[in-house]
């Protein structure tokens, strides 16, 4: 309490005796969508779309970004997001936090630190405003899952080198991060597997599960609650996350990280476990001539959930990867995006089965009407094996398929 | 014998032509015309050339404005150059914000630019090339030379160079480029002005890797600061 009155009179501060710009920017994203699919995971269905079987039309994301810069380097962000459809309406913050960028000095290093709520600098395709992605409508399954579960309240901090002042053609960066509320992080992965969608979970939001044999009166998971709520902290361990990145000029980069909440997996409270989640991405874009590029992502964990008594509920290993083709022509760009996913379930808990494999393609074709205004195909088709579907009497093995039309606006 | 074929009024006219030429440093405006030619004999665009007096020759201090632009999130020009004590004109020519910034020496500085805004800079005392940067787009690489002299000025497509000099005597000739593969990026060479009033030099040293300052993002929106 005390520290946060010291902040926000640092801050009353730094505003009032510096002069500050102001900037507001967002994204608008319309969709019409025809899906072939099971209810969505959204809605504690199997579904691996956001949107929902048949046809519909959605405010798939209204997203804001305010940003408050001063003078000195400090800068101010909060990022809001909403979401409407036939089956909710639902709008709140994302992230929010305080980012301090410092000049470098006459070697070329530079320091910067964020602190407050933000994502873990993972993906490499959600970096528009609100944390849309650029190329495609829906995210790849590693990032749809970083929207949904990954998300810190922490401090990062980053030291950057850059290449300009040594001649060199690469920037380095290192940077690690100590957070706290992520501690039910890798439960949602669990339990209805690696989707593709664009919807981020809010700060505050707590979302559904399936309805697994395992909830039942009796069984191992009856005390978990309706909703897991990803962003809260069970028993005051930090979290760290520590990332590598080599950017190449002009070319493309290379990034390595880290991720460990360090919960205790044994914790519960008011129906929310610890998990013990971990994990190491790594990531690759390169630009070749003539505005084609190659990106790709790489995300391989554990995550561990155990009852009161130290014994395993939930022992989950993941991974997952992809790789993409994009190419612009003018104002016309297509992408095309391939993804692996599987989860390998170790433990022996009856009414949980969580093994799952797949493979997914995504075709996006975007035409750039005007600056602001983009329009969009996109085919999303995934083909999984899950067990668990079969508690519900849905196949063992199945095709999802979607066509999206979307109109987004920039601003 | 040679005063036998002159009469006064010409002997005088002598007399001040030989006075004037024993005072060498007297006033005679004049051009001065370099050609720059790399080890190809390629012509050398944006070559700075500048002219030190070696000779104790007064020049006169010049008064300019040099514009240091912003556009399309690159310094444009990418090289300016300056005499100590002049004024910068630091003008953001683009509709998003710049944070320009030099982080060595004495003439350090950092500030912020708005879209369309300006800000003047007058006290570049340091001699000596400023490096500059943005420290929102890293990509932004400008380079601004104070020198201390009025006879500078920066090499067309051509190579050429065309200096208007005021006062005869000796002077270093020199030529910078922020990526010139030489000794604190100069090559230079004595001249006596108005001997050598066309000099042409071709200059062996390498330019060295210049980065293009351009945003690989071909995106607008991105939200990383």
């Amino acid at each position: 309490m005390l520290k946060t009155l010291v902040l926000l009179l640092l801050l009353l501060n730094i505003a009032i005796t510096q002069s500050a710009e102001y900037k507001l920017h967002g994204v608008l994203d319309i969709r019409a969508t025809s899906a072939n699919t099971l209810d969505s995971y959204i809605d504690s269905g199997y579904g691996k779309f956001t949107s929902h079987d048949g046809n519909n039309i959605s405010l798939a994301q209204a997203g804001i970004d305010f940003t408050v810069d001063w003078d000195t380097g400090i800068s101010a962000h909060v990022v809001a997001n909403g979401y409407s459809d036939e089956n909710e309406t639902i709008v709140g913050v994302t992230e929010a936090f305080l980012k301090y960028r410092s000049l470098p000095n006459s070697n070329g290093y530079r320091w910067q630190t964020k602190t407050g709520i933000f994502y873990p600098e993972i993906s490499i395709e959600n970096n528009a405003y609100g944390w849309a992605s650029r190329n495609t409508l829906n995210s790849s399954a590693i990032n749809t899952w970083i929207g949904e579960e990954i998300r810190v309240l922490g401090s990062e901090l980053a030291l950057t080198r850059l290449g300009k002042f040594n001649d060199n053609n690469f920037d380095l960066t290192f940077a690690v991060t100590g957070f706290i509320n992520n501690d039910p992080a890798g439960s949602l992965l669990s339990w209805h597997g690696w989707n593709i969608g664009n919807r981020q979970t809010l700060w505050t939001e707590s979302r559904a599960i399936p309805n697994l044999p395992a909830r039942l009166p009796g069984y191992d998971l009856n005390a978990q609650a309706e909703k897991s709520d990803p962003f809260i902290e069970l028993d005051d361990n930090w979290g760290f996350h520590l990332r590598g990145k080599i950017k190449f000029h002009r070319k493309g980069q290379i990034a390595l990280g880290y991720y460990d909440n360090k919960a205790t997996p044994y914790l519960v409270e008011n129906g929310q476990y610890g998990w013990r989640t971990r994990f190491g991405h790594a990531s690759f874009i390169w630009r070749f001539p003539n505005a084609f590029e190659f990106t790709a992502q790489y995300l391989t964990g554990d995550t561990l959930m155990q009852s009161p008594v130290k014994m395993d509920v939930v022992n989950n290993d993941y991974t997952s990867g992809y790789v993409a083709l994009s190419k612009r022509i003018n104002k016309h760009r297509v992408t095309l995006r391939l993804e692996e996913f599987s989860i390998t379930d170790n433990d022996n808990t009856f009414g949980d089965n969580n093994n799952e494999y797949g493979k997914s393609a995504t075709l996006n074709y975007t035409y750039r009407y005007s600056k602001p205004w983009l329009l969009s195909l996109e085919y999303n088709w995934i083909n999984s094996v899950r067990a668990a579907r079969m508690y519900i009497n849905q196949p063992y093995n199945l095709v999802e398929r979607q066509w999206q039309l979307a109109g987004r606006y920039f601003f | 014998m040679l005063f036998n074929f002159m009469d006064k009024k010409l002997l005088s006219s002598y007399l001040k032509i030989i006075i004037i030429c024993c005072f060498s440093f007297s006033a005679i405006a004049d051009k001065f015309s370099l050609s720059l030619f790399d080890a190809d004999n390629r012509p050398m665009q944006d070559m700075v050339a500048y002219l030190e007096p070696i000779d104790d020759i007064k020049l006169e201090k010049v008064t300019k404005i040099i514009e240091v632009g912003q556009l399309g999130r690159a310094f444009t020009p990418y090289i300016s150059v300056m005499q100590r004590g002049n004024s910068v004109d630091f003008r953001n020519r683009d509709d998003i914000t710049h944070h320009i910034y030099s982080p060595v020496g004495e003439n350090k500085f950092s500030f912020k630019i708005k879209a369309g805004q300006s800000q003047s800079k007058d006290d570049f005392e340091e001699l000596g090339e400023v490096a500059m940067g943005c420290n929102i787009h890293d990509w932004m690489s400008g380079y601004l030379l104070v020198v201390d002299t009025p006879l500078f000025a920066k090499s067309d497509p051509l190579g050429q160079i065309s200096l208007d000099v005021q006062q005869t005597g000796k002077y270093k000739l020199i030529i910078w480029h922020p990526q010139l593969d030489a000794e604190n990026n100069r090559v230079s060479r004595e001249i006596s002005f108005p001997k050598d009033n066309k000099v042409t030099m071709t200059i062996t040293n390498k330019i060295l890797m210049i980065s293009e300052q351009k945003n690989e993002e071909d995106f607008d929106f991105l939200s990383d600061y």
